[in-house]
């Protein structure tokens, strides 16, 4: 216990309300000194809320020391680059430069956050499983419904971050990232924010759904302040870490690792961080004007002033778009990385798969619009944007064709990864499939804001991103802790996850197209679909008792998992040609590409050579 | 020999600022007297090019610095990749603002002092002359120019913040134009507020860069916090070029 109370989180999460409570009281005096309102039902006034929520993400950086070493650089210290960490638990919830540790650390807040959206969809889901309002308020379900999904995002967020920042290093053979201070920065400048963002329940959450349009978002509870602050606050661990990641895959790669050599993970990490470094900028801008709007009166989104709320829905989508790639290419890099692992085959088309990436991303910097068919903007904008969003299933068929004609012929193995790769596919096709009919101005105009919508999107991020992103984490558990998680529970998970799952979200898009409205509490039962969205809220519960299996799979399989300290997986991947966990300074040796990296199954091909002495 | 190479390089300086100064008279001749917004969009960009390539040298992105990954050129090469990219993500803010304003007020612009802005534009850009100045002469060991000239920048930039915050801001208040009153002036204040943002912090940067400087921490062969400053300083003079007609030359009086 008191190894906690000494921790960076600790004195970071105390500093930040000691912050929170010295800037709402400054405000407050001030508006005293004013002669303003000073007290409001949440005892302060909003501006003194969101000032004390800013001062406290800065009293958390100061407070937990992670920008310690800068200050001493402004000073004119040197500091060193060789950082001790802790051995035992304590080094995760202290200031690590370690990337693994930071990559260890984004994953558990990941899935710490995966749980508390996970929960409150629970909960609202259970509200639906009956006509009628049984034990929520409006305001509570559009509450917990709007933070399902933010919450979500920044977990998945959160997540990619954490598998990029464990394995990209890495697989590229480098000591660390580019910037290792900067690394543990964008790790630690996530926490406050999100705490901001949860703090949005207490006072009085917001009805907006995740998108938090104005004008309806000008003028919600004081929880969409906390909302907007602390998603752009954690919108810099995005930034930043995307920053990282490009500066080291263009810097740091081993020796003979040219373009066309990397590994296909690291291609995909690349293109997420195109998105992350650029257009999450747009969506903090956003944020800050209707806070601006809603502060001092600005009038971007209001139309009394002569504002235009389709400005921000422009703004928004131009990030929040290319965001669902971000959450989707990492994971699709996952299974074109084990794809060949477990069929013990050549990856098919590697420098295709390497380019759909990009392409995937770049397209989609050209398709944000399509979320604005039914919004009343431009019409003449409607059909260019059907077409760039339609365009986006080429370089995504192109992956699927890969993939298909690796595992074509192929000798398949199917442990726990495998299963997860196999059934992301699936899932993630259903996705895909269903992505058109969006896409098309005129089915669109029918299925925009129905439970449709709410099905195709499940599909997707599930497919994208939670399925690949388990598959990882059975995968590379043993290279993190030395031991395996269980083979019998692993199976368990998937096989009563995925046809829950694939239930969920079938009677989704079937409610969908017989007028269930999304982010709506209530129905008619007249309607027929009450019986659906029993099954539904029943799926959504096996879904939770099925994490609920990998957690007790994952927490007692690090103390007591079977050992493996060699390449469990027989993998070519140079991670598994030393011993597990691994090293502190990951490799001792450099290694030296001299093949290719997906030639499983070709005699005598080698992708790596460790380099002799130091 | 190395002082030859030292002349020409702050001649350089000189002749880029020159064509600069000569374009912002130019560019404030044009939209008063003509009014012609792709002349005045032009000529922004050509000011922009010139200021990235002769002051922010963003070809040095492009120099090799060898395979030793320990070695100081080869860590700084990667530092400055690190500093470009921070700067394209930041541009993607202003680029949000500038949409912005073209969005809610297309060619329209709000009620301001056309020669303040000018004044404050000139101080900026000659602020941007001294950095320059600053960093070349750093480059060549000579840490009496370089104190000399980031205090000289430092004063200008000091001037600027004072112009904008001091003066056009009051001047704006009196003349109606106020954050809540339209979207012009929510505009105009989230525009130059968060320029003015950036600005203060490149104004703290130069201090901390001053105050190492003065204790001699930079050399000639190893000075990039120098470097960083000086890019990020131009990178803020960049986004002014941009603002500065967008605000004050383009388009008809509300």
């Amino acid at each position: 216990m008191k190894k906690f109370f000494s921790s960076a989180l600790a004195k970071g999460l105390i500093w930040q309300l000691f912050g929170w409570i010295i800037g709402a009281v400054f405000v407050t005096l001030i508006r005293l000194l004013m002669g303003l309102k000073v007290f409001d039902i949440f005892f302060f006034t909003e501006p003194a809320w969101v000032f004390g929520g800013f001062i406290g993400v800065l009293f958390f950086i100061g407070g937990s020391g992670i920008v310690n070493d800068w200050f001493k650089w402004a000073k004119g210290e040197e500091t060193s680059d060789h950082h001790e960490d802790p051995d035992g638990w304590e080094k995760y919830i202290n200031v690590s430069l370690d990337h693994k540790v930071i990559g260890i650390q984004y994953t558990i807040t990941s899935l710490f956050l995966l749980v508390v959206g996970g929960s409150f969809a629970l909960i609202f889901r259970t509200e639906l499983a009956q006509p009628g309002l049984q034990f929520l308020t409006l305001q509570w379900y559009n509450t917990l419904m709007s933070l399902h999904g933010i919450v979500m995002i920044i977990g998945i967020l959160v997540g990619v971050a954490g598998v990029i920042n464990y394995l990209v290093p890495l697989l590229i053979g480098a000591q660390d990232m580019a910037f290792p201070r900067l690394n543990a920065f964008s790790y630690w400048i996530a926490v406050p924010g999100i705490v901001l963002l949860l703090s949005s329940l207490a006072l009085g959450g917001f009805d907006t759904g995740w998108t938090g349009y104005p004008p309806l978002s000008a003028r919600a509870p004081v929880g969409m302040q906390m909302f907007f602050l602390g998603v752009f606050t954690a919108g810099w661990s995005s930034i930043l870490g995307g920053l990282n990641l490009l500066a080291t895959t263009v810097r740091m790669r081993a020796k003979g690792m040219v373009a066309f050599r990397m590994p296909i993970l690291v291609w995909a990490a690349i293109a997420t961080s195109i998105i992350t470094l650029t257009a999450t900028q747009s969506i903090g801008l956003s944020f800050q004007l209707v806070m601006f709007q809603r502060l001092f009166g600005m009038g971007f989104f209001d139309s009394a002033k002569g504002g235009d709320p389709i400005l921000f829905q422009h703004l928004f989508w131009f990030y929040s778009h290319p965001a669902v790639y971000v959450f989707v290419l990492p994971g699709l890099g996952v299974i074109s990385e084990l794809i060949p692992v477990f069929v013990r085959k050549p990856l098919y088309g590697y420098r295709w798969i390497a380019m759909s990436s990009l392409g995937i991303a770049l397209v989609g910097f050209l398709v944000w619009a399509h979320h604005m068919f039914a919004s009343g903007m431009n019409q003449y904008l409607q059909v260019p944007f059907m077409y760039s969003t339609l365009l986006v299933a080429v370089p995504t068929g192109v992956k699927f064709f890969s993939w298909i004609a690796t595992i074509w012929k192929g000798k398949i193995e199917t442990p726990t990864p495998m299963l997860f790769v196999v059934g992301g596919i699936v899932v993630f096709l259903i996705g895909g499939l269903s992505g058109p009919p969006n896409a098309t101005v005129a089915t669109d105009l029918h299925l925009t804001d129905t439970y449709f919508i709410v099905g195709h999107f499940h599909d997707t991020i599930f497919g994208g991103y939670v399925f690949p992103f388990f598959a990882a984490i059975y995968y590379w558990f043993p290279k993190a802790t030395g031991r395996r998680m269980k083979e019998s529970l692993g199976k368990i998970h998937f096989w009563l996850m995925t046809p829950a799952f694939l239930t969920l979200t079938f009677l989704m898009m079937r409610v969908g197209m017989l007028g269930m409205r999304r982010r709506i509490a209530d129905y008619d039962p007249a309607l027929g679909f009450a019986g659906y969205h029993l099954v539904m809220t029943i799926a959504g519960f096996l879904i939770a008792l099925s994490i609920l299996i990998f957690f007790i799979n994952f927490f007692s399989s690090i103390k007591n998992g079977e050992k493996v300290i060699g390449n469990l997986w027989n993998s070519r991947s140079p991670e598994w040609q030393v011993p597990s966990p691994m090293p502190v300074h990951n490799y001792d040796r450099p290694f030296e590409v001299i093949g290719e990296p997906y030639d499983y199954g070709l005699a005598g091909s080698e992708y790596i050579k460790f380099t002799k002495g130091k | 020999m190395e002082n030859n190479n030292k002349a020409d390089v702050l001649n350089q300086g000189v002749i880029i600022f020159v064509f600069l100064a000569v374009l912002t008279a130019l560019e404030f001749f044009v939209a008063i007297e003509i009014g012609a917004i792709v002349l005045l969009i032009i000529m922004a960009i050509v000011k922009v090019g010139l200021v990235i390539y002769y002051y922010m040298h963003i070809t040095r992105l492009n120099e090799d610095s060898g395979d030793d990954k320990h070695s100081l050129k080869y860590k700084t090469a990667t530092n400055r990749l690190g500093l470009w990219l921070f700067l394209l993500s930041d541009s993607f803010v202003f680029g949000g603002l500038l949409v912005s304003r073209f969005y809610l007020l297309s060619l329209t612009r709000p009620p301001l002092n056309q020669t303040l802005g000018l004044i404050v534009t000139s101080v900026l850009l000659l602020s941007s002359f001294f950095m320059n100045r600053a960093e070349s002469s750093m480059e060549y060991g000579d840490r009496k120019g370089f104190t000399a000239s980031i205090i000289i920048t430092l004063i200008l930039g000091i001037g600027f913040i004072a112009g904008v915050l001091g003066v056009e801001w009051p001047s704006a208040l009196a003349e109606g134009i106020t954050p809540s009153s339209n979207t012009a002036g929510a505009i105009f204040f989230m525009m130059t507020g968060m320029h003015a943002l950036h600005v203060l912090t490149g104004l703290i940067f130069l201090s901390v860069v001053l105050r190492n400087g003065r204790r001699g921490l930079y050399s000639a062969e190893k000075h990039w916090a120098v470097e960083a400053a000086a890019v990020y300083w131009h990178f803020v003079d960049v986004v002014w070029i941009f603002f500065y007609p967008a605000l004050y030359l383009i388009g008809k009086l509300i």
